[in-house]
């Protein structure tokens, strides 16, 4: 039985904008891809409670949250799902410690508390400026992280988390983010734009296109148009004129129907943030 | 020159006690026009609005057919309870808090509209009910905006004049404000008088007006 289990119709604006939703997730990270104002966010909306879907039935560990045919509905606040919203959400009248604590009861809320505390030192939040005002994108994106954590939440759901960090600083907070979730096992949703996003974090994808999302099965999966696979055997290496020459045996290239020329010779340069876009944590695809 | 502290005292108790009923009143329909959309909206939000707008011996005149002694509601309240509000300090109260209403609403809402929902939505996801999110996040959030609203709306209240007098009327020694004093003074020749009210009253909304710059709310980043 998966853990996360879904299929409803959200509307917004009296219905002038709808979404059809499928979705399921065992463990790992489901994530909800497609151009923006496809319904991605407003789907994470629905599953964090925040948003009631006009139809359908969201069930989270075998509980039911929403369900039309019953009229169910578990507010938000009780669902206990983390939620770590596009720009964090973070409170700017509470320090760094308060935000963290902020779902905790009143007596817990210092740093002297050990679920507290254990999270501070995991994201490296000791000793960071008290006002979040002046805190960096990827510390803020810590805390907002560390605070969802903190009520150990039975799923986390992430919008964009990395829309406000610098394009540079992606690679690593994406690897981080992604052995936060394994070491917390806590299933998440994430939603993105990015290709690459997707691949590095995601065990799932569901596309968003036309207003439906759709399971459409791992990311090597459903994002094949933004990918290309060179499957092969390495047979000698030459490492001349500062760069590093494999040859390959057997070799070939996977990608979308469609993308590589049938037949002649084929040259592919897959360069920077490129290279980048099939690479998975602990694959053999290094930039 | 006889100056009589009387209306200084008077004025300062009735803002005070119409800015004690205002406020909670003042944040909810604020909190409700800033947060909420429902049908019906539009014209909570003209009738908010109303009173700073309308002359306020129209005010005046609304208030004593609705709670004079043969008004709607006055009548009821004389025969039931046994109160007089016509021409009684109370009087002066409920004409402050209607002048005062509209600004302190219309001061606190863009403040709590500018407390992002996300927060909020973070909040409810961490277990918080309405409530407690409006305590522990939009009010934190939204605290300066609606105590400059406080502020304006208290020197609105004591400078309250056409109404008060068409409903509490200019009764010495019992509804005589700052403002109905100055214009009784002038009338009868004693500028000195009057000028002193003027003086306690400029005084007054220039210490306001500087407070509430200081209060003005400051961005969120995002």
């Amino acid at each position: 039985m998966s853990r996360l289990e879904a299929r409803f119709r959200v509307e917004v604006g009296g219905g002038r904008f709808a979404v059809d939703v499928e979705l399921g997730l065992d463990d790992g990270v489901l994530v909800l891809f497609g151009p923006s104002g496809a319904g991605k966010s407003l789907t994470l909306a629905a599953l964090a409670g925040l948003v009631r879907p006009a139809s359908g039935f969201i069930r989270l560990d075998g509980v039911t949250l929403f369900d039309s045919q019953t009229n169910t509905w578990v507010p938000s606040r009780r669902r206990r799902v983390g939620y770590v919203p596009q720009h964090h959400g973070l409170f700017p009248f509470r320090d760094v410690v308060g935000n963290v604590a902020f779902g905790l009861p009143r007596a817990r809320r210092t740093a002297a508390d050990p679920v507290v505390a254990g999270l501070l030192a995991e994201f490296g939040l000791d000793g960071l400026a008290d006002r979040v005002a002046d805190l960096s994108g990827g510390e803020r994106q810590r805390v907002a992280l560390a605070r969802a954590l903190a009520v150990e939440p039975r799923l986390l759901l992430l919008d964009e988390p990395f829309a406000s960090i610098d394009v540079g600083g992606r690679h690593a907070l994406r690897q981080r983010v992604r052995q936060t979730l394994d070491r917390h096992r806590v299933p998440a949703v994430l939603v993105t734009h990015d290709p690459r996003e997707a691949f590095e974090l995601g065990d799932q994808v569901v596309v968003f296109a036309g207003g439906h999302g759709v399971p459409a099965g791992p990311p090597e999966q459903a994002l094949a148009a933004y990918s290309v696979t060179i499957e092969g055997t390495a047979v000698a290496t030459v490492d001349e004129g500062g760069v590093r020459r494999v040859r390959l045996q057997d070799a070939s290239l996977v990608a979308a129907p469609g993308s590589l020329p049938e037949a002649g010779p084929v040259r592919l340069v897959l360069s920077g943030g490129g290279a980048e876009s099939a690479g998975k944590p602990g694959g053999s695809e290094d930039r | 020159m006889n100056v009589d502290l009387f209306p200084v005292a008077l004025s300062l108790r009735v803002a005070a006690v119409a800015i004690v009923l205002v406020t909670p009143a003042g944040v909810a329909l604020a909190w409700l026009q800033a947060k909420r959309r429902y049908r019906g909206r539009a014209l909570v939000d003209a009738l908010i609005l109303l009173p700073l707008v309308l002359p306020p011996s129209v005010l005046g005149y609304f208030l004593i057919v609705l709670l004079g002694r043969q008004g709607l509601l006055g009548g009821a309240l004389e025969s039931v309870l046994g109160l007089r509000l016509v021409f009684s300090p109370a009087a002066a109260v409920i004409a402050s808090c209607v002048v005062a209403l509209p600004l302190l609403v219309k001061t606190a809402q863009p403040a709590l509209e500018a407390v992002p929902r996300e927060m909020e939505d973070v909040a409810r996801s961490l277990g918080l009910s309405e409530p407690r999110v409006f305590a522990r996040v939009t009010l934190p959030g939204a605290w300066r905006g609606i105590a400059a609203g406080v502020v304006m709306a208290f020197a609105r209240a004591v400078g309250e004049f056409g109404a008060t007098l068409m409903f509490a009327g200019n009764i010495p020694g019992r509804t005589n404000t700052m403002p109905l004093e100055i214009f009784a003074a002038y009338q009868a020749g004693d500028d000195g008088r009057a000028l002193a009210y003027v003086l306690v009253l400029t005084a007054l909304s220039c210490g306001v007006v500087l407070l509430a710059g200081q209060l003005a709310p400051r961005g969120f980043r995002s």
